[in-house]
């Protein structure tokens, strides 16, 4: 009987395959987080709307684990037929040769084309002859969510209860000042024991006094010590008044939060479906929101970064399977509306230019940071898992807590990334 | 005649027996090490093969800071951990040794547990005892220091640290060593230094110690050679910081490999560690084998 049964159902699977021939595509990325919850489920309705594609997700480790496992994988042309790629890690990823061209005709496939993107993200997902190696999928930066319990009778708050009142780091610090008094533990939680939170608070600083940490082959060169200095400063300051937590790794600094213990937090947009799910629920216990990172030392501007999708080099895809590929890509691109909800900035133009996007909140508030963004020197010391990273938790974050003076701290992070960029 | 065909087929018998070791150590070993030395000498990416650029990554090695600090710090581990977790496991030897049966192997068992654990649990265990915020060891150090300090994130503290957490880790085996050492001291000579009159103290520096000495000095070079290949630890609790006060030479070697893909460099690296170690551990073994022959 089972037998039977057995053979068929084999027969049922021969006659089946023939008749769908459907392409199938594996699919590496890194996201582990909320934000993978909400790819997972992108993947499973694409699969779904598509019975001739059929994409097989694995998510690896984010960071250097899951770039040196690109970088071998593709070496010996095992990688996958698509993965997400940070636009930060773009110059490495072409030095070490593993990002195949993304032609017109790909884009085409894809139904896009480079005018369908924002000029910035296209320019980062390029190499320096201008052929495109990646489709840009998303922005994400940090901001500035703020508790309004902290804030409420204040200037800082507006009749509508929004932030306001803080056009400058004298106006910051204030702010920070009238919630240590009111009881706030860490009156601004970032991960001050993380790399990437201490390096995108000090990027940005670096960069809205208009600082440069790579020029050229220089690191931190002429006046862009000081400023990076000058960074430093801010943040060890703040640690010194008791305004920031200490040694937070990145979960402490969120939970700092989310518990009320903090009046405002500096971190990625990527916390924004952690918020809304916790005031969906009942148990966030006070009002937030969120706005782009305030002009504190001059220049209007934030760290950011972008996701994009890219196809790995040394592949041996038939155009057929390449279709599918730029298929998936496409649908992905035209659907990021969901992705938007995990805080995110979508790159597809259609998207962030929509009507939809435009009303959701907190994202439509602080959307506006992508025409400033300072993404990440290009070049491949910085980036994602980059030594910029390492010294933002071997340099700057030691620095904050008193071992060594702003200035000193500069100068190794400038003597330390020099020496990897020979 | 048939002596040379005897021997003939005994050549035949031995080569035959010894070939399974030699092809394994060639392929293995060998080859991977003579790649190694090739690799050194070109700018290699991590796959792929490079360019010869003779002394080049040498000369760039003699004046990369990182390398010196790196070289300077592997020292100080070596400092922290080689002669103390000896010494530590001989004291725990010397104390096991006077219980008996059950007790004894109970003891032993608990010495050699944590030597079993992989180091990423080890790591976890520690990082938690140790935590900033809710470690159970912080109210320990605050009763010291007046404060809680967060080990892995300052400078002073963090080799001192690692090293404290490598000795508990791998002590287990060194206790081990010593009792088999101290078991193979005959009972005889301690009745006959007792018969003359020999006291404690005594019974310990004119029998136990030379008699122990060559399995002091294996347990010496083991820990010389192990310690200098410090890495897991130093990845998992601190990632060389702060300040690379815990950069190690083999962190190095990941880091220009995995990160940066220079594999030339890297191999570079790998092979003055490789130099270093293999001088070291000679040298130090023949000072030692000089020492206990005085």
């Amino acid at each position: 009987m089972r037998y039977k049964a057995l053979l068929a159902a084999t027969a049922m699977a021969l006659t089946a395959i023939p008749a769908l021939a459907q392409e199938n595509v594996t699919w590496w990325d890194f996201l582990s987080g909320g934000d993978g919850v909400r790819m997972k489920a992108l993947i499973a309705r694409f699969n779904d709307e598509h019975p001739d594609i059929k994409i097989t997700g694995t998510t690896l480790e984010w960071g250097i684990p899951f770039y040196t496992k690109v970088r071998t994988a593709v070496a010996v042309g095992q990688g996958p037929d698509v993965m997400t790629y940070h636009l930060s890690r773009m110059p490495l990823g072409l030095e070490e040769g593993v990002l195949d061209e993304i032609t017109d005709e790909d884009l085409k496939n894809a139904g896009v084309t480079k005018d369908s993107f924002f000029p910035a993200s296209i320019k980062a997902a390029s190499s320096d002859d201008g052929k495109l190696h990646a489709v840009p999928f998303d922005i994400h930066s940090i901001v500035l969510y703020y508790n309004k319990s902290y804030l409420e009778g204040s200037k800082f708050l507006d009749a509508d209860g929004k932030l306001t009142g803080i056009n400058n780091l004298k106006d910051f610090e204030e702010a920070l000042a009238l919630a240590k008094e009111k009881g706030a533990e860490a009156p601004v939680s970032y991960a001050t024991g993380d790399d990437g939170g201490t390096f995108r608070v000090f990027y940005t600083l670096l960069r809205q006094q208009g600082g440069e940490l790579i020029t050229g082959k220089e690191v931190l060169a002429g006046d862009n010590l000081e400023k990076a200095a000058k960074a430093i400063e801010i943040m060890t300051n703040w640690a010194t008044n008791g305004w920031q937590p200490e040694q937070a790794e990145y979960e402490a600094s969120v939970a700092l939060f989310t518990s009320g213990k903090s009046a405002f937090s500096l971190n990625g947009v990527w916390e924004v479906p952690t918020m809304i799910d916790l005031e969906k629920k009942g148990t966030l216990g006070y009002k937030w929101g969120a706005v782009q990172v305030p002009n504190l030392m001059g220049t209007q501007t934030t760290w950011a970064d972008s996701h994009s999708f890219a196809i790995p080099a040394n592949n041996k895809m038939s155009p057929e399977k390449r279709k599918a590929v730029m298929t998936v890509i496409g649908w992905m691109e035209k659907n990021s509306l969901a992705w938007a909800e995990a805080g995110h900035i979508p790159a597809y133009k259609e998207v962030a230019e929509g009507e939809a996007f435009r009303k959701m909140e907190p994202n439509a508030t602080y959307a506006a940071l992508a025409n400033t963004a300072s993404y990440d020197p290009r070049s491949p010391i910085a980036g994602v898992a980059s030594p910029a990273y390492d010294a933002a938790i071997n340099v700057i974050s030691p620095a904050i807590h008193g071992y060594a003076e702003p200035m000193q701290a500069a100068e190794q992070i400038k003597q330390d990334l020099q020496e990897k960029l020979k | 005649m048939p002596m040379l065909t005897n021997r003939r087929k005994e050549m035949a018998v031995a080569a035959s027996l010894v070939a399974p070791f030699v092809l394994t150590f060639v392929v293995v070993f060998l080859y991977p090490t003579i790649r190694l030395v090739q690799l050194s000498f070109t700018n290699a990416p991590l796959i792929g093969s490079g360019e010869w650029v003779g002394f080049d990554n040498f000369i760039r090695l003699l004046s990369d800071r990182l390398f010196l600090t790196s070289l300077k710090n592997n020292g100080y581990f070596v400092l922290l951990t080689v002669v103390p977790t000896t010494a530590v496991a001989l004291g725990f030897a010397l104390m096991i040794r006077r219980l008996r049966g059950a007790l004894q192997a109970l003891a032993l068992a608990i010495f050699f547990l944590p030597y079993i654990l992989p180091v990423s649990v080890v790591t976890q265990i520690w990082t938690w005892m140790l935590d900033f915020q809710f470690g159970v060891l912080q109210p320990v150090i605050e009763f010291f220091t007046g404060k809680p300090v967060s080990v892995f994130k300052n400078p002073y503290w963090v080799m001192p640290t690692v090293a404290a957490v490598t000795i508990w880790w791998t002590n287990g085996f060194n206790v081990l060593l010593f009792i088999a050492g101290l078991r193979n001291i005959s009972k005889d000579y301690y009745e006959a230094a007792q018969l003359d009159g020999a006291t404690r103290r005594q019974l310990f520096t004119k029998v136990t110690w030379p008699l122990l000495w060559p399995v002091t000095a294996l347990v010496l070079t083991l820990q010389l050679i192990l310690q200098l290949k410090i890495f897991d630890q130093v990845y998992l609790l601190s990632s060389g910081g702060p300040f690379n006060s815990s950069y190690v030479l083999l962190l190095m070697v990941y880091r220009e490999a995995f990160q940066l893909n220079h594999g030339g460099y890297a191999s570079t690296i790998a092979l003055v560690l490789f130099i270093i170690i293999a001088m070291l551990s000679v040298l130090q073994f023949q000072l030692l084998r000089a020492g206990g022959r005085r």
